[in-house]
């Protein structure tokens, strides 16, 4: 039993709450609660996702639980040795202002274990380096709605070889194919945010 | 040129069809989520003036991948274009489900809470939809209509937005086209549902088409 694995994968915020304070007044540490309780909560949800069994309102009611909970923690872990799987920089590319999918993936992301830089929409190629060095990190993560705007994804990814950014690229967005992922050399791709936390942890494996 | 604004009430918002958009499908959402479509869709729609615009112009089939509208070549591609046999008008249209609910939703959006934009997301593309029933409804003219299509999807290239949109007036309903093609509103639609007395209207083409990598087909 334990009651905040089962307050995240039931996407049940209000619980999530109490359970992460219960956990702390029993002594453990923050990290010690991320990593045994709330990320395999994460990863369970996903499974169930990925087998059809739960819908993506069910994935984003775990992943607002999953914040909340963390929301609590953060403030303690800052005193603290902490880990992450590692820092992703993410935004809708230039000329595109649907986010909803992009969130999606940044909520993933962060539930999953991940610290997530979210650029918001109309992202310039610019904006996505320096951003990546302001914050060291490991995979620039773009989404596109049109197929207008996807080929601006090759921007970047042409951008941040010529810069010599040591960073991995990973695409998605409903126009998106793992032929287009290729062809612009974008490392990862993914077709949902689900899949979009995989991607991300095999890129930095 | 055919302009009109409407409201609905919540009750009229098809809460399957957003239940659809949401991902659902053929299932139905647990008892929580179906509260949560219910809580913003009385939020929000009261918000909403939903707003389209047509007009029907002659129309031609040109070839495998061409059309002809009002004097203007498009190229909708081989898919939409097989549906086309008998077309000898076309209704052009342009439907929004309006600023005031894209402001209603960026309201929202300050929140901060990615159930609710998301349910939001899902309301306000039924509610663009909704503008596009409502034109096929309302046309009582000779002739069979299609069903509509839309630049952007079934191969149809979103660039040819704009060739649309050049046979509307500047800012039709409000919407703006960007150079990228994104419109805004961004919960809009725009396309045409071909019209002819011998044309045929054939199965909405997500049943038909054998596209495997159309992101129709993804989830999530």
């Amino acid at each position: 039993m334990n009651p905040l694995y089962d307050a995240i994968f039931k996407g049940m915020a209000p619980l999530a709450k109490t359970a992460v304070q219960a956990s702390l007044d029993e002594g453990k540490s923050p990290q010690d609660i991320i990593d045994e309780s709330m990320i395999p909560a994460m990863e369970a949800i996903g499974k169930e996702f990925e087998a059809g069994r739960v819908f993506v309102p069910n994935l984003l009611l775990s992943a607002r639980a999953m914040k909340t909970a963390l929301d609590i923690l953060k403030p303690l872990m800052l005193a603290e040795q902490t880990t992450t799987l590692g820092t992703v920089v993410i935004g809708t590319v230039k000329g595109d202002l649907h986010d909803i999918g992009k969130n999606l993936v940044a909520s993933m992301l962060e539930g999953r274990g991940f610290q997530v830089i979210n650029l918001g929409t109309d992202v310039s190629k610019e904006r996505f380096i320096e951003a990546a060095k302001e914050h060291n990190a490991d995979i620039i993560a773009m989404s596109a709605l049109l197929t207008t705007t996807m080929d601006y994804m090759k921007e970047v990814v042409d951008a941040v070889k010529a810069d010599g950014l040591n960073v991995k690229t990973m695409i998605g967005g409903a126009p998106v194919t793992a032929e287009f992922a290729a062809s612009i050399g974008a490392d990862g791709f993914s077709t949902n945010a689900n899949e979009a936390v995989e991607v991300a942890k095999k890129l930095l494996s | 040129m055919i302009e009109r604004a409407f409201q609905i009430t919540p009750e009229e918002l098809p809460e399957k069809e957003v239940w659809f958009a949401m991902g659902y499908r053929d299932s139905v959402p647990d008892e929580r989520v179906r509260e949560l479509v219910l809580q913003l869709r009385d939020r929000l729609v009261p918000e909403a003036t939903l707003r389209y615009m047509y007009q029907i112009v002659e129309a031609e089939k040109l070839s495998p991948r061409q059309v002809r509208f009002d004097g203007k070549t498009f190229t909708p591609e081989g898919i939409i274009c097989s549906y086309l046999k008998g077309m000898t008008h076309a209704l052009l249209f342009i439907g929004t489900a309006g600023w005031e609910f894209d402001r209603a939703k960026e309201a929202l959006k300050a929140e901060d809470d990615i159930v609710a934009d998301f349910i939001a997301d899902s309301i306000g593309s039924v509610l663009a939809e909704m503008t596009v029933a409502r034109m096929e409804k309302e046309y009582d003219g000779p002739g069979t209509l299609s069903m509509p299509y839309s630049p952007g999807y079934c191969n149809w290239n979103i660039r040819e937005q704009h060739l649309l949109f050049s046979l509307f007036p500047e800012r039709p309903c409000g919407v703006i086209l960007s150079d990228s093609s994104l419109m805004t509103p961004e919960k809009s639609v725009s396309g045409f549902f071909a019209l002819g007395e011998t044309l045929q209207r054939q199965p909405y083409h997500c049943q038909i088409c054998k596209n495997t990598k159309c992101y129709k087909r993804r989830k999530g």
